[in-house]
């Protein structure tokens, strides 16, 4: 039996049909998985973010903030403190670092000696947070005779937020267009000047974002901090010879501790903190938009 | 892109020109100080260990109290051993487990980001991303402990072992909630941030023209998906996993918090506790201070050396393929 054209039209749509149905599915499927992986993370994202409020709201108390504590008793007074020290002892470290260092990179660096500086970077930033506190103690603690200390934290935190701010400012530099650089020269600009009155000024929102980036995530380190900084029940006054405390400390130490108040005392610590990173990172968002 | 010659430049500027390079040195000089102070400090567990180090699983400090032996030139406690072996196989399980979680959601997150999500909500939605990056591992260790363990010891784990005992591993005693199930899927919610920043990011830098192609002959939005978006990817997807796979891979806090922290044990099954070469570094370091003869405290800085070189490894392959653009902050554990 032969078919005749008509038989043949309808029979091929129908099989395009079927075959655009089974795309059109199968974009659907794409789809809902899709949108369901992004539920699901969001979701993620406010269980986690909503347990440390909850009850890190359940638990705090104004006398927290004012007070010193120890882990089990007391308030984090000295934990707020200990972690924003720690913080700005490696930002005082790793800020010249990164933004004259970047300098040197994007500047005055050939191909080859560029690449193998960078390579470097590349290699600090995958040295693992641990072995880093390893490094720090053997040589800042033990080699150098810091002892636990602010310093020794410090430039420990220092050395993980180098290649954060190189990089970025690194890339901020290159964005400086060619026809300022030259109008610089054309105005008798000599490097310096070239460095300082147009580099830094036009590269400064990104070199912000970069710290505010390094900072929010060094504030939440704590492997790096165990065996450089240990910790300490009082405030910290002197760089050397005197361990400090930090939050990311209480919040490890204090869950292992059979009180309830102790429990308090490690979520109010991660709802600090986790306010204070969103914070910063949020804030960086906002300056990186300025530009 | 400042190219005077040394001499016709003001000596203030040369002064100037040598404090840039000195900056620029400084990371070079902190990775030469650290390798060499960890090779050094690893030299005398090395001795003392020799192969067995890789092919025995008992962590023993010795006996402390005892007066020190002299084996192969070196003194260590009496009766200690040192084996990384439970701790390898920790890391490498519980990193494998968290990137059979990280790379399907990392990918789907990537499409529906780059092709369903609309252009108003990508911004809101990356910034979302870039929060979860900034959680610390010690909250998430929190949240392991007090909120996924109950679950996963009363409900998950209970279910996964009557329902899929018929699969390799899944049998055997399940211990209070931590181990190799907790660890790699809190790794694995660590590092979906990192892996879906690198791979959505080479997604949106897909040409405009490739993607309207495909539109116009007609295709659905899954199709330019297809043969846009993931086949002109596939290096960036690479990349972004082992870029992935080196934080894992060096994750200490959280994972030291919810794997149950065991030592001599070699893992049995999916629901054994365990332990990683990062983890037990921080959780043995303060122990090993007492031993006078130092062997504890290097044969953890060995432990460290072969956990560097494992994750460089994961971290400069994952950069290679990359390339240095993609990456704006989230490469750091």
């Amino acid at each position: 039996m032969t078919e005749t054209a008509a038989a043949a039209f309808v029979r091929s749509r129908g099989k395009m049909e079927s075959r655009y149905r089974r795309r059109v599915f199968s974009d659907l499927v794409v789809r809902v998985i899709g949108y369901a992986v992004f539920a699901f993370m969001i979701g993620l994202l406010l269980l986690i973010v909503g347990d440390v409020a909850l009850r890190g709201l359940a638990g705090i108390s104004f006398g927290m903030f004012v007070t010193v504590g120890n882990t089990s008793s007391g308030g984090l007074a000295n934990a707020i403190a200990g972690t924003w020290e720690l913080v700005g002892t490696g930002l005082v470290f790793a800020l010249p670092v990164g933004v004259f260092g970047a300098l040197y990179l994007s500047e005055y660096s050939t191909r080859n000696t560029g690449g193998v500086l960078r390579l470097f970077v590349d290699i600090l930033t995958s040295i693992p947070s641990i072995v880093l506190g390893l490094f720090g103690y053997l040589v800042l603690v033990i080699e150098l005779n810091m002892g636990y200390s602010l310093l020794a934290g410090g430039l420990t935190l220092g050395v993980m937020m180098i290649p954060y701010i190189m990089r970025i400012s690194e890339i901020s530099y290159s964005n400086v267009p060619r026809e300022m650089r030259e109008a610089a020269f054309a105005l008798g600009a000599n490097s310096m000047q070239l460095s300082f009155s147009l580099l830094l000024r036009q590269a400064r929102t990104g070199i912000m974002t970069a710290v505010l980036l390094a900072v929010s995530i060094a504030a939440g380190e704590t492997a790096q901090l165990m065996y450089t900084a240990l910790f300490n029940n009082d405030y910290t006054s002197s760089l050397t010879h005197q361990p400090v405390a930090y939050l990311t400390y209480v919040i490890w130490y204090s869950l292992n501790q059979p009180t309830q108040y102790a429990h308090a005392l490690a979520y109010s610590a991660a709802l600090i903190l986790v306010a204070s990173i969103f914070f910063l990172l949020l804030l960086s968002k906002y300056v990186e938009r300025g530009r | 892109m400042i190219d005077l010659a040394w001499n016709e430049r003001k000596p203030l500027e040369n002064l100037f020109f040598l404090f840039t390079l000195a900056m620029a040195l400084v990371p070079f000089a902190i990775m030469v100080i650290l390798f060499s102070f960890l090779i050094y400090n690893a030299i005398p567990s090395m001795r003392y260990s020799g192969f067995g180090f890789f092919t025995s699983y008992i962590w023993n400090p010795g006996m402390l109290y005892e007066n020190p032996v002299l084996v192969h030139g070196v003194l260590a406690p009496y009766r200690s051993s040192f084996g990384m072996l439970g701790f390898f196989l920790g890391t490498m399980i519980t990193t494998a487990l968290a990137l059979v979680i990280a790379f399907p959601v990392s990918i789907f997150l990537s499409l529906s980001l780059n092709l369903y999500t609309p252009q108003k909500l990508r911004k809101p939605f990356s910034v979302l991303v870039e929060l979860f990056a900034g959680i610390p591992s010690v909250v998430y260790g929190l949240w392991g402990i007090i909120v996924l363990e109950p679950v996963l010891l009363h409900s998950i784990e209970p279910w996964m072992k009557a329902n899929l005992s018929f699969l390799p591993g899944f049998s055997g005693e399940i211990f209070s909630g931590a181990g190799i199930i907790a660890a790699g899927l809190i790794l694995g919610i660590m590092i979906i941030p990192i892996v879906t920043a690198v791979i959505s990011e080479s997604m949106a830098s897909q040409p405009r023209e490739l993607k309207e192609g495909v539109y116009a002959l007609g295709g659905t939005r899954w199709e330019v998906g297809k043969s846009v978006l993931l086949r002109n990817t596939k290096r960036q997807i690479v990349g972004g996993t082992l870029l992935g796979t080196g934080r894992a891979l060096g994750e200490t806090m959280a994972v030291l918090m919810v794997s149950g922290a065991v030592v001599n044990v070699l893992p049995s099954g999916i629901f054994s506790l365990t332990n990683t070469m990062s983890a037990q570094i921080a959780a043995a370091l303060d122990s090993a201070f007492i031993d006078a003869t130092g062997m504890n405290i290097s044969a953890l800085v060995e432990l460290g050396v072969i956990l560097v070189i494992i994750s460089l490894i994961a971290n400069l392959a994952g950069r290679a393929i990359v390339g240095r653009a993609a990456l704006r902050g989230y490469e750091h554990d």
